[in-house]
């Protein structure tokens, strides 16, 4: 079966990106690979299976690569004489940036190119921290209190210490912080306001209990992974998630009893349904007090979140085949036509 | 990385920094030098002076820090001086290299630590006296044209604004401002260092009331690798200022 990875893009996790798609080419070795890297300036390369390595990319040599252009169906490679067409299914990994915020998402749907990964809609909702809070509750999905700031607006927070920062349309706990006084607070939303021109303010609950549940659904059928509990400090540095990108061993599950698990399961079913089709996804939920609490949804998690699944090729390739299709609307110019029969033109 | 958004003479500067060790009741801001930036800087000192708060600036124009107009370096230390304000820098020492000394001396801190700063003018080498004389030469006949090849390395890849503020700075003689500095300089120079040559750090310490001289092993980056030997110069006027 073929498959083209689609990684890199204009994104702070850029490099993360990078990680992930060394990750899947073991995890995915029985599928015929291709390796589409797409630089920070929107050039498409063509990257041998053997130079994929993180040397690659960090030295500039993937620009000696053969470049790709897009057209309908699928990517062209120019030879000397002649061009050559690439059709087959994409898998977007470019985390944050391009791939997650509905740019190549609106690129791969303008071309026609079959892909997994969140759509437009499913990419707006989850990249931006804001949204994903919108939608939880208007699907009555539990969600932390929340204060949103902007860069140029007031610095103050209602809530009390220690709560947590972070930029609003970040992965990767880049730019995050807790914040446990006043003296701190100042600087903590500097290093978020870097990376966003909002952020947003979440109590920060010492010891919360986190699961991490990944899934898809195909033919109509939702594919759940293990129910994981990340280990963590005080929460997973960007250092830890970096390394985390590259897991590849499965983890063990959580101990967690029947019904906890039934009402994550029911609370991924209810921000999947009818959004994430087409799309792998993780969500992070917690759980305080019995009660279910979205933190966030990972529409290209790192890896593809493979190490969660007992069978992740099954995974990748039950997707495939049931990937959503495109409208096409027939323009038949019936409404012009009318016009010009009726003038008796 | 943190980021602070400042104005100055009706411009806006996004100035991009670090702090480390953020319980320390006493300061240490941290400026790099011409063509360099705050990460370098942090690469050297990161586990040093225990007993400060680190602030790693990049200087507007370098770095992640934004700058859209010509500067002078009194107005580098006029915008570090707005953006320390708000970071409620404590004033107790600044540290700069090489250009950034030259900043930190129009700091004031009670304790300026120059790392291989510039300011004192030295003769330029007799190559780069014969290429300026023969652009000198060549205006007439449009030598502009080959500009990139007369132009300082250091001024290659600059953009216009950095480069007039590059012809601001450089060949600077700052040695008024080291006059006029009144509290306690440490002067930490290196023996092979040619592009602010040791005999500089004497002329300095000559023009200053409370300067002391520490020589090291190494060029005009010696601190990378002499960084726990400035560490521990640092810590010794400190506790001189003390006592």
């Amino acid at each position: 079966m073929k498959l083209a990875i689609l990684f890199g893009g204009q994104s702070y996790e850029h490099e993360i990106s990078i990680v992930s798609a060394t990750t899947l080419k073991e995890k995915l070795c029985d599928f015929e690979l291709t390796f589409i890297f797409c630089d920070q300036d929107h050039t498409l390369y063509l990257i041998d299976p053997t130079q994929m390595k993180a040397q690659t990319f960090s030295s500039g040599n993937y620009a000696k690569a053969p470049v790709l252009t897009l057209q309908q169906g699928g990517f062209v490679r120019k030879k000397r004489f002649g061009s050559e067409t690439l059709t087959m299914p994409v898998l977007n990994v470019i985390h944050g940036g391009d791939g997650e915020d509905g740019t190549i998402a609106g690129l791969l749907d303008f071309y026609k190119i079959p892909y997994i990964g969140p759509r437009r809609e499913a990419s707006v909702f989850s990249f931006d921290k804001r949204y994903t809070k919108y939608l939880a509750e208007a699907l009555g999905v539990k969600v932390l209190n929340y204060e949103i700031l902007h860069k140029e607006g007031s610095r103050e927070v209602t809530m009390s210490y220690p709560f947590i920062v972070k930029p609003s349309r970040l992965g990767s706990s880049i730019g995050v912080s807790v914040v446990k006084n006043a003296e701190a607070l100042d600087y903590a939303l500097d290093v978020a306001f870097e990376f966003d021109e909002s952020v947003i303010v979440e109590p920060f609950i010492e010891g919360v209990k986190e699961y991490n549940l990944a899934g898809f659904s195909a033919k109509g059928v939702m594919h759940y992974s293990i129910v994981e509990e990340p280990q963590k400090s005080d929460f997973l540095d960007f250092d830890k998630k970096y390394l985390d990108f590259s897991r590849s061993a499965t983890v063990h599950e959580a101990d967690l009893d029947e019904r906890s698990v039934t009402a994550l399961r029911h609370n991924f079913k209810t921000l999947y349904d009818g959004l994430f089709e087409g799309a792998l996804i993780r969500c992070d939920f917690f759980i305080i007090e019995g009660e279910v609490y979205l933190n966030e949804i990972n529409p290209i998690p790192g890896s593809m979140a493979n190490y969660l699944f007992k069978d992740f090729v099954s995974a990748i390739t039950m997707l495939l085949e049931d990937l959503p299709s495109f409208n096409r609307i027939h323009v038949n110019y019936q409404y012009i036509h009318t016009i010009s029969a009726a003038k008796g033109k | 990385m943190a980021q602070k958004r400042i104005e100055y003479a009706g411009n806006t500067f996004d100035i991009s920094y670090t702090i480390d060790n953020p319980t320390a009741k006493r300061d240490i801001a941290i400026l790099h030098g011409w063509g360099s930036n705050k990460e370098l800087m942090r690469g050297a000192f990161q586990k040093c002076f225990a007993t400060l708060r680190h602030l790693y600036i990049d200087l507007p124009g370098f770095g992640a820090s934004s700058n859209s107009v010509v500067l002078t370096t009194q107005e580098y230390a006029t915008i570090l001086k707005i953006f320390l304000k708000t970071v409620h820098f404590s004033g107790d020492v600044v540290l700069g290299h090489s250009f950034g000394g030259k900043v930190a001396t129009l700091l004031q801190p009670k304790l300026l630590v120059l790392v291989a700063s510039s300011g004192i003018l030295v003769p330029k080498p007799l190559r780069v006296r014969m290429k300026i004389a023969l652009f000198k030469a060549l205006k007439p006949v449009g030598a502009a044209r080959w500009r990139s090849f007369f132009v300082a390395e250091d001024a290659t890849t600059l953009s216009p604004v950095m480069y007039e503020t590059f012809k601001n700075v450089v060949n600077e003689d700052f040695r008024e401002s080291f006059a006029a500095f009144q509290g306690e300089a440490l002067l930490c120079f290196a023996k092979d260092d040619t592009a602010t040559p040791l005999y500089t750090a004497y002329e300095i310490e000559r023009l200053m009331t409370k300067a002391r001289v520490v020589v090291f092993e190494g060029d005009h980056y010696f601190f990378l690798n002499e960084n726990l030997h400035v560490n521990s110069e640092v810590t010794r006027s400190l506790q001189m200022m003390e006592s």
